[in-house]
Parts: structure tokens; C-alpha cells; sequence
């Protein structure tokens, strides 16, 4: 899909081999002419008799299909539907990422914790030895084990807390999947938008006399979240409402 | 520019990546750090205050990262400042733009401490 086929396509060295050698050329000319922007893109039917229903399917699909054509729908709606192979591919992208960035943190958790697990026993049991020490119970040889062992310890101790040090930032840029999940699903929210926002416009224009008069009322109601949405139709309240009304 | 303290303004709209980018410039030494969620924000903060560096996403609401970058080099005070892109727009087109425009540096997300620290470094050297 879209960036991470394109990182496919080009490595990192091309893109910055790339980036060095149109930065060399363009460094003198810049600020006398700067490059132009590239702008950035039937519920109810389940009571009739199925010979009933049938027909009512097949009458609805008669006036959808006119009805796309007539109003050119059938080719907004096809473009729509070909945005959706894509936003499946993004949505298994986020699932890939999000995935990976779970086993990877994950996997940082549990080798830090074999690491505090590991240091934690010796420094309980040298801290055992060391109270006996203080105790007057441990005998000489098993004190200058115990300074030997110590001194271990403290000597192997800072490059146990850089490998946790480590499996801290393992964890922090495993949740760089956020930013990265998080264009593509506006992407697709667009995408779904557009979608929605097709359908109800030629729902609205297919209706029949009957359903427009007894939809009006709502309709020309008062438009909830107007402020934030000029097209008040794809208030999902509206839509349920809407397919309600048209026996969906 | 105070090569000790640093002024870093870190642009992105997921504050997560911004915290990322924070500790990373932290772990790299650079603790000086403000952010910034988008270009006209950004933009607000570097006239009203003084940085040393920009590290910017490029796909942003309200401003992107391309127009941030051509308003500070249209700026008589910013223009010299150092402008670091860090995105997923991998297309050759947005890194060709990039640089005509005076990006200092492009970075493609996901990316690595070593690759930050490396980009930095080149850039710091050539404004010392």
C-alpha cells in the first residue's frame, strides 16, 4: 500500500541519496524562486411471504439500479467502491503494525523483566550475606566470597541497567505505530464518509412520495452538530432514521 | 547557536510521536525541547519566541509541514533556521519538493535514535 510500498520501492539510502542531490541543486536558485507547492485526496420484509418479498427485492433493486443511473450515482458509487480494496489493504496495514508493535513491546517487557528478575535475587542474596556478615555469623573465607562476589556484581551491575535502559526505549519506539495507523485510518474514515455520504444522497432522491412526506419533518428539522457538519444528512441519527422510514 | 542548550521545536499532530521524538532528542542530549501539533501553531510559537531547531511532520490539519517550511524560509528572522522533516510520505515527489523548498533534512518514519542522532549531527555541523 501507499508509504510502506513506496519504502519498498526505494530504500532509505535511495531516498536520501535523493534528498542530498536535489538539495545540492536547489540550494543557489531557492530564494529567488522558491518551487510551487505540490498540493498535496428490509427488515420489515421478514414478515411477508417470501413471493412478496422476492418481488419487493426485486422492485427496490429496478428503481436503485434506474435510479444510478439516472443521477449518475452509478459512477460516483463505483469510484467509492474502488477506494474499498484499498482501505482494506490500509486496514490489514494497521492490523500489521499495531501487531508488530504489540510483540515488540512485549518482547521488551519480558527481557527487562528476566533482567530485573536476575539482578534482584543476587542483590537479595548478597544482601542475606552481607546482614549474616554483620551478624557475626559468617565466617572468613565466606567473606571474602561474599567481597568477590560483590564486587561482581557491582562491576557487571551498569550494563544490566544500560540492557533495561535499552528495553525501555524498545518499548517507547514500538509506539510509533500510532502516528503511523492513525493518517491511514483518517484515510479510510474519508473514504467510509464519502461512501456513507453517496448512499443517503441517492436514498433521499430514490424515495417515494410517501416516504418524502413523512420524512420531511425530520428532515427539515432542526440539524444537529451543524456547526461541525454541513451536511447535516450524515448525522447517523438522520441516516437510521432515513433507512428506517424506507422499510430497511 | 548555543551548541550546549538547543532549542528544539518538535511539530507533529500525534502527541505520541511528539513524546517519541522528545526522548529521543532527550537520550541524544538535547533536553530543551517545546511542540508544537501543527504548522500554524508552530509558526505562532517561532515568531514569539526563539529556537535553534525544527524537527516537523509534513502531513498536518491546518498547516502542513511544506507550507510550514516555506513560511519560515519566507521569514527575514527565520529563514537560516534548521528544518528536520520527519514523515511517512515516502513518495519522491515530496522529497524532491522537500528539498526545493530548503529542508535541511528528511527523515521516513518509522526511523531510529541513530538515524535522528546521524541527521542532526550532519545538520549542526554545517550551521556551526
Amino acid at each position: 500500500m501507499g508509504a510502506a510500498a513506496a519504502i519498498a520501492d526505494l530504500g532509505v539510502e535511495d531516498l536520501e541519496a535523493l534528498f542530498d542531490q536535489v538539495a545540492a541543486q536547489s540550494a543557489a536558485g531557492r530564494e529567488e524562486a522558491p518551487a510551487g507547492p505540490q498540493k498535496a485526496a428490509a427488515a420489515r420484509a421478514a414478515d411477508a411471504e417470501p413471493a412478496d418479498m422476492f418481488h419487493r427485492v426485486g422492485h427496490l433493486t429496478r428503481t436503485l439500479h434506474d435510479a444510478l443511473h439516472e443521477l449518475g450515482y452509478d459512477r460516483k458509487i463505483e469510484t467509492a467502491v474502488h477506494g474499498l480494496p484499498d482501505a482494506r489493504d490500509r486496514l490489514n496495514y494497521i492490523a500489521k503494525l499495531t501487531g508488530e508493535a504489540a510483540e515488540r513491546a512485549l518482547s521488551a517487557v519480558e527481557r527487562g523483566q528476566e533482567i530485573q528478575k536476575s539482578m534482584g535475587e543476587r542483590i537479595a542474596g548478597l544482601s542475606a550475606s552481607w546482614e549474616k556478615l554483620h551478624a557475626g555469623q559468617l565466617p572468613v573465607e565466606a567473606f571474602k566470597a561474599l567481597a568477590a562476589e560483590t564486587r561482581n556484581f557491582l562491576a557487571a551491575a551498569p550494563k544490566e541497567v544500560e540492557e533495561t535502559n535499552a528495553q525501555f526505549h524498545a518499548i517507547m519506539m514500538a509506539q510509533d505505530f500510532h502516528d503511523l495507523t492513525g493518517q491511514v485510518i483518517n484515510r479510510v474514515v474519508t473514504l467510509a464518509q464519502s461512501l456513507e455520504g453517496q448512499l443517503v444522497k441517492l436514498l433521499i432522491e430514490t424515495r417515494t412520495a410517501e416516504g418524502r412526506a413523512g420524512g420531511e419533518e425530520w428532515l427539515g428539522g432542526p440539524a444537529m452538530n451543524s456547526a461541525e457538519r454541513t451536511d447535516v444528512v450524515t448525522n447517523q441519527a438522520q441516516v437510521d432514521d432515513l433507512l428506517e422510514s424506507l422499510g430497511f | 547557536m548555543d551548541m550546549t542548550n538547543i532549542r528544539f521545536l518538535v511539530v507533529d499532530d500525534f502527541s505520541t510521536m511528539r513524546r517519541i521524538v522528545r526522548n529521543l532528542l532527550k537520550e541524544i542530549g538535547h533536553s530543551n525541547v517545546d511542540e508544537a501539533e501543527d504548522g500554524q501553531v508552530a509558526l505562532t510559537k517561532l515568531k514569539a519566541s526563539t529556537f535553534d531547531f525544527v524537527v516537523s511532520d509534513l502531513n498536518m490539519p491546518n498547516m502542513n509541514g511544506f507550507e510550514l517550511l516555506r513560511q519560515i524560509r519566507a521569514d527575514a528572522t527565520l529563514k537560516s533556521l534548521p528544518v528536520l522533516l520527519v514523515t511517512a510520505e515516502a513518495k519522491k515527489e515530496d522529497i524532491v519538493t522537500a528539498a526545493q523548498i530548503g529542508a535541511s533534512g528528511y527523515i521516513v518514519k518509522p526511523f531510529t535514535k541513530a538515524t535522528l542522532e546521524d541527521k542532526l549531527g550532519k545538520i549542526l555541523a554545517k550551521v556551526a
